[in-house]
């Protein structure tokens, strides 16, 4: 159990412990916190979502050394799902149809969105349909062997056809404009504290959940058999491991917290459109695990929460900014810290040593 | 007993010959070397049997039965077919001792099953392996950390553990120091056995001699002889082909 739970690990899960008890008390008043500020608790659920993002694509690239850049169209999907639902619970509040479908000329929803009027199929959904999706792609990419940066760039490529494919208003989800108009977050009106303080903590939950059974998941035998494809596939296959099977659980898994991440992500910023399916965003991610960490889901929520919180700051303080941050932080890591931020604590040690030894002995004035 | 009869097979990359209608047979309770200048055709043999390399035309069986062309390299290996390959092939970021605890397999049927395997269940073969093979101060060691004649040594256990009928090494000394060489002649030496039969590639003629009761000399793509190793260093057109005068 050491294993799963190290420090990194343990401080991690107390921070989230923490977030989760107290913002629904504070909120209920029960802890008499100074008023929670709706725009801080609104971004802390945002932070949440991209960690669990962000984990899914470390479950992936760190477990089995399958680099995905294309994590945005399964977060995409989850969101799509969740934002169909809440249109139609808008809809059953107000009878008023969403523009987007008052400009496409139909009269109503398809039939086929009744489905979603309820939270548990929707739930079902956005824990099915993903990994549906994800199996197919990767049973085909898989099964032909397609590997490393192959497998990246098709990932990519399969993440931008979606864009595409959601762009067009015929598709039916409201093309460029996306779907927005939500009024209610499970019975609490949308935008109110209440209903950001319950996304947020649902979302701290989901964060814990993930990064403790994750762990968990990565130190069990299949975990090791995932290291083992990341360090030689072809010795574990004449070892009569059949690696499909192994890479498919593994990678349908990750759709799947990428999805839910989505789902809790979009009532959240009470929009979700084609931009999320932009192949710049799945690219981030693989930036927020290189710079966190790979391999111990830690560093993931790390390089999530750091690189997040920097740019909503940088939002508002310094916009042009943003990109050279983030160039040079990347440039610092890859040169610096190759294991990432969660390596700092062995990587100072080293210096330090190297320091105190000295580069080269020194000449002395007589 | 036969294990693995090959028969008049040929493998052929674009215009490249590399078995050229060889036929061969492995028998059980035998070290079989396998030596030829580079391109005869030895590992392109070790890749057709185990389903690296597909012939392009006659047959492998295992135990004058199953046909091998038809099953993948993950079934060959589940009906005991194990590979060293060359390159010391290892899961550097795992233990010693993890390693093998994948190698073993308890459950051929179910991959389910076997993730589920207690490690306790496997712990007593493990230690038997670690024994057998000399790296038993080492099993909580990272494999990365070993040495290049430990990586083999420890390849060559993670082989043992699926229990194969047929081993095949492909350069089990290569690199070695003549001490490891040494320990690693005497570890393929006490691995053979009535129910296993052993194929060794390997360039180190003094190695074959050593641990092969049979050898095959391969020159593109046929069998030029077959025989002792002593005979082999004595045959004219062995000495043509490979050793030279």
């Amino acid at each position: 159990m050491s294993g799963v739970l190290d420090r990194g690990t343990l401080t991690a899960g107390g921070l989230l412990g923490l977030v989760i008890v107290l913002l629904p008390l504070s909120a209920l008043g029960v802890v008499p916190l100074p008023a929670l500020p709706i725009y801080g608790v609104n971004l802390l659920g945002q932070i949440m979502c991209f960690a669990l993002l962000a984990m899914s694509v470390d479950l992936m690239w760190g477990g089995a050394g399958v680099l995905s850049l294309g994590h945005g169209l399964f977060f995409a999907f989850g969101g799509y799902l969740c934002a169909m639902h809440l249109l139609r619970t808008a809809f059953a509040e107000t009878h008023v149809l969403p523009d987007f479908l008052l400009f496409m000329g139909h009269g109503g929803f398809p039939s086929w969105w009744s489905l979603f009027d309820s939270p548990a199929t929707t739930a079902l959904a956005i824990l099915a349909l993903p990994a549906l999706l994800a199996f197919a792609f990767g049973y085909v990419s898989f099964r032909s062997r397609v590997n490393g940066v192959y497998f990246s760039i098709i990932t990519q490529a399969l993440t931008y056809t979606a864009m595409l494919l959601m762009f067009r208003n015929d598709t039916g989800f409201g093309g460029n404009n996306g779907m927005t108009g939500f009024r209610s977050v499970a019975g609490l009106p949308a935008g109110s504290l209440p209903a950001a303080v319950l996304l947020a903590t649902l979302s701290g939950c989901a964060v814990l959940v993930v990064l403790l059974g994750g762990r968990l998941l990565l130190a069990s035998r299949f975990g090791r058999l995932l290291t083992a494809i990341r360090d030689d596939e072809p010795r574990l296959r004449f070892l009569g491991y059949d690696t499909l099977w192994l890479k498919l659980a593994a990678w349908c898994l990750s759709a799947c917290i990428a999805a839910v991440a989505g789902a809790l992500y979009v009532p959240q910023v009470g929009i979700i459109n084609p931009s999320l399916l932009d192949p710049a965003l799945s690219l981030e991610i693989a930036v927020w695990v290189a710079i966190g960490g790979r391999g111990g889901l830690c560093g993931a929520i790390l390089g999530a929460a750091l690189i997040n919180g920097a740019k909503f700051w940088l939002a508002g303080a310094a916009p042009t900014l943003w990109p050279f941050v983030l160039s040079l932080l990347v440039l610092a890591v890859v040169l610096l810290l190759p294991n990432g931020l969660l390596d700092l604590r062995n990587r100072s040690r080293a210096w330090m040593t190297d320091l105190s030894r000295g580069p080269l002995p020194r000449l002395r004035a007589p | 007993m036969i294990a693995v009869a090959v028969t008049d097979v040929t493998v052929a990359f674009g215009r490249f010959v590399a078995l050229d209608g060889l036929s061969l047979s492995i028998e059980y309770g035998q070290v079989h070397g396998l030596i030829g200048p580079n391109g005869a055709g030895k590992t392109t043999l070790l890749d057709v049997l185990t389903g690296k390399s597909r012939a392009r035309s006659g047959r492998v069986t295992l135990d004058g039965g199953t046909d091998l062309a038809g099953l993948s390299e993950v079934e060959r290996a589940l009906a005991g077919i194990g590979r060293k390959f060359q390159r010391p092939s290892v899961f550097e970021a795992l233990t010693v001792f993890d390693n093998l605890d994948l190698a073993l397999r308890l459950h051929r049927r179910s991959l389910l099953r076997e993730i589920m395997v207690r490690r306790a269940a496997k712990h007593a073969a493990i230690e038997r392996v670690l024994e057998t093979v000399g790296l038993a101060a080492q099993r909580h060691s990272p494999a990365g950390t070993l040495s290049h004649g430990q990586k083999q040594w420890l390849e060559i256990g993670m082989v043992l553990m699926q229990e194969p009928k047929v081993l095949l090494l492909d350069e089990p000394v290569a690199g070695m120091t003549d001490t490891e060489t040494e320990h690693t002649a005497a570890l393929v030496r006490s691995l053979r056995g009535p129910e296993r039969s052993i194929v060794v590639v390997e360039h180190d003629m003094d190695f074959v001699e050593q641990v092969a009761d049979r050898v095959t000399v391969l020159h593109e793509g046929r069998a030029l002889f077959e025989g002792s190793m002593a005979d082999a260093r004595r045959d004219p057109q062995v000495i043509e082909v490979y050793i030279g005068r």
